[in-house]
């Protein structure tokens, strides 16, 4: 919970307002991102991003399973978010239950389409190791370590990173089986899956306070907003999910003016956060 | 299983009387009043702590004294298999128990009667000893946010396998079935204020073993005091003292 007194809330709004915020930030500007990869060792890929004082872990751990018997042809991918205590006493015992389901979902909608799989950022054919009968099965973990607002963004990018961070172990069917017994595999320790993550859409997320709307809110600046537009957006700057929380309504007209504003942060979103993963990962294999 | 090699190293590498390496660091939530992460070898957990505080529920306000509170939690991807954790389950109630009655023995609650302390430990990795890992870290975040105590408490497990004392277990020589001693140490007072341990052990080499773990808790102590020294320093730097 945000304590704040009147003249601190009006500080805020005239600030945004005047386009000049209370760290000095304009309106579409991001806080610094730092980036770390490889932070969880047992997982098969992780990762950590800090946006100021939002501090966010994701990792990636595949399992082999089966593939559901409507979409024979694709792996499965499942987010959880889980909002610790350590952010918030507030999340203490179940009091983040609430927060982390919406989280989740908001994620699911962002990153992975439509219920048959389309249009996900993760390419999941590429996961199906025999066709109807294995698969693999990515459940990406978040976990919400320190909360200074815009959470939704930086578990985005959090998931983003841990993905081209994931290696999934190749696996080879020993030929020869046949088609109803189970498959011997051999699950190789030495190669490695790289996803392709450039078409895993960041997500942005509009805050609207007063009249304007800002990027990359802190939680003093939400505990003034009236709604929230989460959009995530792809390299090819198209839309792969929209989210919109808050009470007070929205004129159309002004979702789709938040949306080409998204597309166009997106680009300097998306260019800061590959390199920093590009350093990150550089970092690691040195290390 | 062999856990000790005939040359005397274990699965790890380390001697018996070895510790994984630990490593602190002060402030890893900004958020909270103190906050520290601890890593022992591969268990690594974040401690944060709010307050003294308000009460929040104002039926459990002392007079006399503060309220401690504390909540141990683990990731789903903490483990080596991934976890649906059922938040709250036996197990971390238990630990939330046994940190919270330990950090309670060591802070000065009577100086702050009417008011909360609220402790949130989060594992990140285990790997064996998250309770020794999580009172130490918890330590830290209570130095860091200032509150008064007796003394640091520090915490480290030893085991007895394959007839040799082991210090600090990791999780496969923690599962091995052994005896399993976690100690919890005022290293200043020189008086323990957590013990617990599973199996059976004679009691000689029960006590070889305490020592060998009271040896550990006073290295942790060491590490820990040099930790708060370069912090405090630091700040002292910032302030331009």
């Amino acid at each position: 919970m945000v304590g704040l007194s009147l003249g601190e809330q009006h500080f805020i709004q005239g600030g945004i307002a005047q386009d000049l915020r209370c760290d000095g930030r304009k309106r579409l500007a991001y806080r610094p991102i730092s980036v770390e990869t490889g932070v969880i060792p047992q997982a098969n890929g992780s990762a950590r991003v800090r946006m100021g004082a939002t501090d966010v872990i994701a990792s990636v751990k595949a399992e082999l399973g089966k593939p559901s018997l409507l979409q024979p042809n694709k792996g499965k991918v499942s987010i959880y978010i889980d909002c610790s205590s350590t952010a918030e006493p507030a999340f203490e015992g179940r009091g983040g239950d609430e927060l982390s389901a919406e989280l989740s979902t908001a994620l699911q909608r962002c990153l992975l389409g439509g219920k048959s799989g389309a249009g996900a950022g993760i390419d999941l054919s590429s996961l199906v190791v025999i066709d109807g009968k294995i698969c693999w099965d990515l459940y990406i973990d978040g976990l919400v370590v320190s909360s200074d607002g815009n959470l939704l963004d930086a578990l985005g990018a959090a998931i983003k990173a841990a993905l081209s961070n994931t290696g999934i172990p190749r696996v080879h069917v020993a030929a020869g089986a046949s088609s109803d017994e189970k498959p011997e595999l051999d699950v190789s320790d030495e190669e490695f899956l790289q996803f392709d993550t450039s078409s895993v859409p960041v997500i942005i997320t509009l805050t609207k306070v007063g009249k304007h709307y800002i990027v990359d809110a802190t939680s003093e600046e939400e505990s003034q907003m009236s709604s929230a537009v989460s959009i995530s957006v792809n390299r090819q700057r198209s839309i792969c999910g929209i989210t919109k929380r808050g009470g007070a309504g929205l004129d159309p007209s002004i979702i789709l003016d938040m949306i080409s504003v998204a597309q166009h942060v997106s680009e300097q979103l998306i260019n800061k956060l590959d390199s920093e993963i590009a350093s990150a990962e550089a970092g690691d294999d040195e290390s | 299983m062999e856990y000790v090699s005939p040359e005397g190293l274990r699965l790890d590498g380390r001697r018996p009387m070895e510790m994984r390496q630990i490593r602190a660091e002060i402030g890893a939530v900004s958020k909270a009043d103190g906050s520290a992460v601890f890593e022992m070898g591969n268990t690594k957990v974040i401690a944060a702590v709010y307050g003294p505080r308000q009460v929040q529920n104002k039926s459990q306000q002392m007079n006399d004294q503060a309220l401690v509170r504390c909540e141990y939690s683990m990731a789903n991807f903490s483990t080596g298999d991934r976890m649906r954790k059922p938040k709250g389950d036996r197990r971390s109630t238990e630990i939330s128990l046994v940190i919270r009655q330990t950090m309670e023995a060591c802070i000065l609650t009577h100086l702050m009667p009417h008011s909360q302390i609220d402790i949130f430990v989060q594992v990140l990795q285990a790997d064996g000893g998250t309770r020794s890992a999580c009172i130490n870290a918890a330590t830290l975040a209570l130095a860091d946010a200032g509150i008064p105590m007796r003394d640091l408490v520090t915490s480290c497990s030893a085991g007895y396998l394959n007839s040799t004392p082991l210090l600090d277990l990791n999780y496969v020589e923690d599962s091995a079935g052994g005896a399993d001693v976690t100690l919890g140490i005022l290293p200043k007072l020189d008086k323990v204020t957590l013990l617990q341990m599973d199996s059976k052990l004679p009691i000689d080499i029960l006590e070889n073993v305490m020592q060998l773990a009271i040896e550990g808790c006073k290295a942790v102590a060491n590490y820990i005091r040099e930790i708060l020294l370069e912090n405090t320093k630091q700040l002292e730097y910032r302030r331009g003292v």
